[in-house]
């Protein structure tokens, strides 16, 4: 059981770094080809919001690969105990920098568009997962 | 694995005390780093409340300045960053100063050499004291800091410390930037010649602060030249130095609060609903928008002493929305010449209206482009609001985000928007002639006399050593040419035709019947009567309209460089200036050698030398013919040269830019 735990989440880990880095790809040719929907000056919300959402993607995939790796440190965590943290983090790894980056994709001169919604949502379920992990035994 | 893990005290090997260090160097190398970091940041200007002599930047009354508007409304922000309202007024800083201090002598200046100097971030002059009512001989010098700057465009005028409170002067030369050069301050002003200019101790902070901060409060305890100078306090501050965000939407602190809630600011964003906490230009009626650009681009005045005082104390009362003339009188001779208001302006100032407007009264400085609207037919005759000609219906005060200019361009076009640099302008309410431009313009499509602006909108306004589009918009006449000596739009870009061939065009493309014309008119190119027989301010225009490449391109140049020649010996510094540039922009003119604002007998003898280059090269093909006062030996007519000149309108005039 906990290795479906381990394969998930080094699965989705990997996948979510892989994104991030093609993001963060993106923006560097963005900047390079000084891109106006991107370097102008009104869209400083759009580069904030995609810059933290390629930043959250990485750090987000990172932590995938670290709670998977965590399952195989002694004592291994029982299974029941890891589906709510295993939830709430692939929800958050989901729901943060795609809010991010659906927030820069129309926006508002210094306020990002409504898919910042999903950020605070993603956040939530972040701390759901981290507390979840710490409390699992 | 415990036992391991938790060695007893006794047994601790003395080395183990080393790994301890490590703490204290890591708390080491980030103090090293925050040092370094604090250091390479660290900003030694003093904040505006510790600055002493000088006016300072201080919001209060509902302002909060710029800074504040930014994280909200980056592109806005940006772009106005990028506009020449920003830096109508700037502290003296590397950037805003243009001109070299280091240890500079400038002769171009009113008495003895202006001596400059660079001591650290600050700048610092040495020059005869204005202030100064004794003989001229005795006259002393001061050494005084500038510390405001006024202008980023054209010029640099450099504002100086007076020592007393926060009262500023001006320095008596300046800079003149596309130019490079020092002037001195009579010359870059048409005024006349040998009087002198008043440069008065606390000017700035009694006129100029109105319209070149947001939201200045003078703050003389008494007011402006009631008493000595030295005797008032001055306690001058502004909300920002410079045209910025709150000048034309208002005070902004109530519209922060009100959007510090997310809630709030999402539902003004998706409804677009009018936001009753600011105020947005754009969507008021073409008479209040065009207000607010008008609280500045206006000949104004004050009501009474009481309006004066009051402003002297709490800043000016109007606000962006506000009808303008309930705290002011707005100037308009056109409609208002006698009214109590414009008899008590003349009785304290004869030559007020001369010196901004034309006999009819309609605007012809720069800087006061209200005044024109006021008098233009699309604005004063319009039916309804939407075809109402506003300020907004041509300019934008921030550049669109679609508009492929770059902020530079845009702002060094007169904030054009987008798409009305051409006659779009106009014929986004004039639709019918679009179908048929060239059947109303009489010329070809796409040339300059197909463009409505050159015809309507003829550089007839002076302001900053040039000519500027009069906004009042008006049809080609050459009844206003004789009656009101203001040059019509044909003869601007026809300058070797007569008043009597602009007549006989515009009976025949329009039906409009011809003034009579004396004999002159009617066998001298327009240009040269105006240059000959105008007024100062006439003569700056038609020399100005002889640098104009349209009108080089139409009616040649050849014929003009003789007589821009004359021109270089004109009374007036401004007509020379412009004149001198008008010739250099001849690529067959001689050479010139020439400083506008230098002795008067070194320019005397490179007048003459340039007219002897001009006679000993191109005289011998230059375009001859008699309404240029070329004749057919390709001499200069002199009789008739100095026929005009004689009966010239030389009545001392001050155009009050």
């Amino acid at each position: 059981m906990a290795d479906r735990y381990l394969r998930r989440h080094l699965h989705l880990g990997w996948w979510t770094l892989l994104a991030a880095v093609a993001l963060g790809l993106g923006l560097a040719l963005l900047r390079l080809f000084d891109v106006e929907a991107y370097q102008h000056p009104a869209h400083e919300t759009r580069r904030l919001m995609w810059t933290l959402a390629h930043v959250h993607g990485a750090v987000l995939g990172l932590l995938h690969i670290l709670f998977g790796v965590s399952l195989t440190l002694a004592p291994p965590l029982a299974p029941p105990s890891l589906r709510l943290p295993s939830r709430a983090l692939t929800a958050a790894g989901l729901l943060m920098p795609v809010g991010f980056f659906l927030g820069g994709v129309s926006i508002y001169a210094g306020d990002p568009g409504l898919g910042i919604i999903g950020v605070p949502v993603g956040a939530v379920c972040l701390l759901v997962a981290v507390v979840a992990t710490a409390r699992a035994r | 694995m415990s036992a391991k893990r938790r060695p007893r005290p006794s047994a601790r090997p003395p080395e183990l005390a080393s790994p301890s260090r490590w703490p204290l160097a890591v708390l080491l190398a980030a103090s090293l780093g925050l040092g370094f970091a604090a250091f390479t940041n660290f900003d030694p200007s003093t904040s505006e409340d510790q600055v002493t002599g000088r006016p300072i930047a201080r919001p209060d009354n509902g302002y909060v300045s710029s800074d504040t508007c930014q994280s909200c409304h980056p592109g806005e922000y940006a772009s106005w960053h990028g506009s020449f309202h920003r830096t109508m007024t700037q502290v003296a800083s590397e950037t805003s100063v243009r001109a070299d201090f280091a240890g500079v002598e400038v002769t171009n200046t009113h008495g003895r050499p202006m001596r400059l100097e660079r001591v650290g971030e600050e700048f610092w002059a040495e020059f005869d004291d204005p202030g100064w009512e004794g003989p001229d001989t005795d006259r002393p010098r001061i050494r005084r800091q500038v510390v405001l700057v006024t202008g980023s465009h054209h010029q640099n005028i450099y504002w100086y410390a007076t020592e007393h409170e926060r009262g500023l002067n001006v320095l008596p030369s300046v800079y003149l930037i596309k130019e490079a050069r020092w002037a001195s301050r009579s010359a870059v002003v048409l005024h006349p010649p040998n009087q002198s200019l008043a440069m008065l101790d606390g000017h700035w902070n009694a006129i100029c602060i109105a319209c070149h901060t947001t939201q200045g409060k003078t703050a003389f305890s008494t007011p402006f030249r009631s008493e000595a100078f030295r005797d008032q306090a001055i306690d001058t501050t502004v909300t920002e130095f410079g045209i910025a965000c709150e000048s034309c939407h208002g005070p902004a602190e109530e519209h922060i609060q009100a959007h510090r809630n997310p809630v709030q600011r999402y539902r003004q964003w998706l409804t677009d609903a009018p936001d009753p906490t600011i105020v947005q230009p754009t969507r008021l009626d073409p008479q209040r928008s065009s207000q607010v650009c008008g609280q500045c681009h206006s000949v104004w005045e004050f009501y009474d002493l009481e309006g004066e005082r009051l402003a002297n104390e709490h800043g000016l009362p109007y606000r962006p929305g506000d009808e303008l003339r309930d705290t002011r009188f707005v100037a308009q001779p056109s409609v208002d010449r006698s009214s109590d208001a414009i008899r008590t302006l003349v009785t304290t100032d004869p030559e007020f209206l001369r010196g901004s407007f034309w006999p009819d009264g309609s605007i012809r400085v720069s800087g006061r482009e209200y005044n024109g609207l006021l008098d233009s037919p699309c604005f004063r005759d319009a039916s309804t609001p939407e075809r109402t000609l506003s300020c907004f219906s041509c300019h934008a005060m921030h550049k669109p985000d679609n508009d492929p200019r770059s902020v530079v361009n845009w702002a060094d076009t007169h904030q054009m928007a987008t798409g009305m640099e051409s006659n779009e302008a106009c014929l986004q309410c004039h639709e019918p002639i679009r179908a048929n431009e060239q059947a109303h313009t009489r010329h070809a499509a796409g040339s300059s006399g197909s463009s409505c602006y050159n015809c309507h909108m003829p550089y007839t306004s002076y302001g900053l050593l040039q000519t500027v589009r009069s906004h009042t918009i008006s049809s080609p006449s050459v009844t206003e040419s004789v009656r009101l000596s203001r040059p019509n739009a044909c003869n601007l870009c026809h300058l070797d035709q007569t008043l009597g061939w602009t007549a006989e065009q515009l009976e025949a493309w329009y039906d409009i019947s011809s003034p009579p014309l004396s004999e002159d008119q009617r066998s001298v190119a327009a240009s040269l009567v105006w240059l000959l027989e105008g007024d100062a301010g006439l003569r700056a225009i038609t020399a100005q309209a002889m640098g104009w490449t349209p009108a080089q391109a139409v009616s040649g140049t050849s014929w003009m460089v003789p007589h821009l020649g004359e021109a270089l010996g004109d009374d007036y510094d401004a007509v020379r200036f412009i004149a001198a540039r008008a010739l250099r922009s001849i690529p067959e003119a001689p050479s010139l050698t020439y400083d506008f604002d230098g002795p008067r007998e070194a320019r005397v003898a490179a007048a003459i030398s340039f007219l002897r280059a001009w006679r000993d090269t191109l005289a011998r093909t230059a375009r001859r013919a008699p309404e240029l006062l070329i004749d057919a030996d390709g001499e200069l007519r002199l009789d008739v040269m100095r026929r005009l000149a004689a009966r010239g309108d030389r009545r001392p005039l001050f155009l009050r830019e």
